[in-house]
């Protein structure tokens, strides 16, 4: 089992990127292969280990930025770290990718290089976000923005069957994000995907409001990519809104400081269950083999996590799964 | 030429042959994306193993276009 790590792609690449694989080939035995610029590459792991083993270097002279526009780039920089990594994987030299960098880049590469499984039309991008109960799977949170709900069935479908693998949830709960509770309810994507997905045979539990997904009240929360992208990023920002304006608070006055003392270990473990780090990256799910994005900010921890996630699906087969579910439902 | 050319297309988009002519528009009666056009461009380089520049892409509009302007640069 081998691993591509762009090794250039992210905020903190190829340091942080660098550093995360040899954690996670340290922690759970896995080979990693490096794509970027080799003689650069070789100093930022010798500042680390003189440890060699299960750690290949895939020499790439061009790097994808995230000014690129993602198509076009992954056309013209054909010896980016980017696109040999991807190639490798079409070409069996590897069998998963992860990147930190652009995601347009990332998702429209795979497409286009490792290709769709079967008939599947969209592929979609599936964050986990932290819940009351666990984590939850968001699909799509922003690889397709407009959609069919035949996409939306699709992804309900493939996001149970990660769901069910990754997170051991038995029969996940699938909820269709929208704008009431009640049936009939949303546009007519809503109206048409809700009708699908209650002809289906997932564990479909209606629609689902924003405010109430991190309850927990569904261990899938199915939208398109739009709508998906907005309900990540509002999360996303109104935590650190709070985080940032807590901490102001607390350190406002003596008394608050107190305070804020006693509490430190419990805001610190309060900040970890929001940390997107700690989970890994999002994978996108529907391609033929996997390919997980991990934030562009990802510090080490966050890369090492990511590698082992990847370690998961394959030990998983959860690519094989989905293809066989979607072979029998289309 | 145009068989291989509608094969490709129903492959890549899902679509049936008899929803494929000459005069079928790519983005308006099979409803291809930018992202769905690039992947057929890459289809059909592998498939006759040559280049298509990016700015013509956004000249094609039919499956017309595609079918003369492969068989300009094959006869180039």
């Amino acid at each position: 089992m081998k691993i591509m790590v762009d090794a250039m792609g992210g905020d903190n690449a190829p340091g942080a990127v660098v550093k995360g694989s040899l954690l996670a080939r340290d922690e759970v035995g896995v080979s990693i292969v490096l794509s970027g610029k080799e003689d650069v590459l070789k100093k930022y792991i010798e500042n680390e280990t003189k440890d060699y083993r299960n750690i290949e270097i895939l020499n790439a002279e061009d790097i994808i930025t995230n000014d690129d526009k993602p198509v076009l780039a992954i056309r013209r920089k054909k010896e980016s770290s980017l696109v040999k990594a991807l190639h490798a994987v079409k070409n069996n030299e590897a069998d998963a990718i992860v990147s930190a960098g652009n995601s347009g880049a990332l998702l429209s590469g795979a497409t286009l290089i490792i290709g769709r499984i079967g008939k599947l039309e969209r592929p979609a991008l599936a964050p986990f976000m932290p819940t009351d109960k666990g984590f939850a799977l968001l699909v799509d949170a922003g690889a397709n923005a407009d959609c069919k709900p035949e996409y939306l069935a699709d992804f309900a479908l493939m996001g149970s069957i990660y769901s069910r693998h990754i997170l051991n949830i038995e029969n996940p709960k699938v909820g269709l994000l929208n704008i009431g509770g009640e049936e009939g309810k949303g546009n007519q994507l809503s109206i048409d995907t809700y009708g699908l997905l209650k002809n289906s045979s997932l564990n479909f539990v209606g629609n689902i409001e924003s405010r109430y997904v991190l309850r927990g009240d569904a261990d899938v929360i199915v939208t398109d990519g739009f709508s998906g992208n907005i309900l990540l990023k509002s999360i996303e920002g109104t935590a650190s809104y709070i985080m940032d304006n807590l901490k102001k608070e607390l350190m406002s006055s003596f008394r608050s400081k107190v305070g804020a003392l006693l509490v430190k270990p419990a805001l610190r473990n309060f900040k970890k269950r929001l940390d997107y780090g700690e989970v890994g990256g999002a994978m996108l799910l529907g391609v033929n083999a996997p390919v997980i994005k991990a934030h562009g900010s990802s510090d080490c921890i966050a890369i090492k996590n990511a590698i082992k996630q990847t370690k998961n699906i394959l030990d998983s087969n959860v690519v094989n799964l989905i293809r066989e579910a979607l072979q029998t439902q289309h | 030429m145009f068989e291989k050319i509608r094969e490709i297309i129903c492959e890549k988009l899902g679509v049936s042959p008899s929803e494929v002519n000459m005069k079928t528009s790519l983005k308006d009666d099979l409803d291809a994306d930018s992202l769905s056009l690039f992947e057929l461009v890459m289809a059909f380089e592998e498939e006759f193993n040559l280049e298509i520049e990016d700015e013509q892409v956004e000249n094609i509009e039919t499956v017309g276009d595609i079918v003369t302007y492969l068989e300009n640069i094959i006869d180039k």
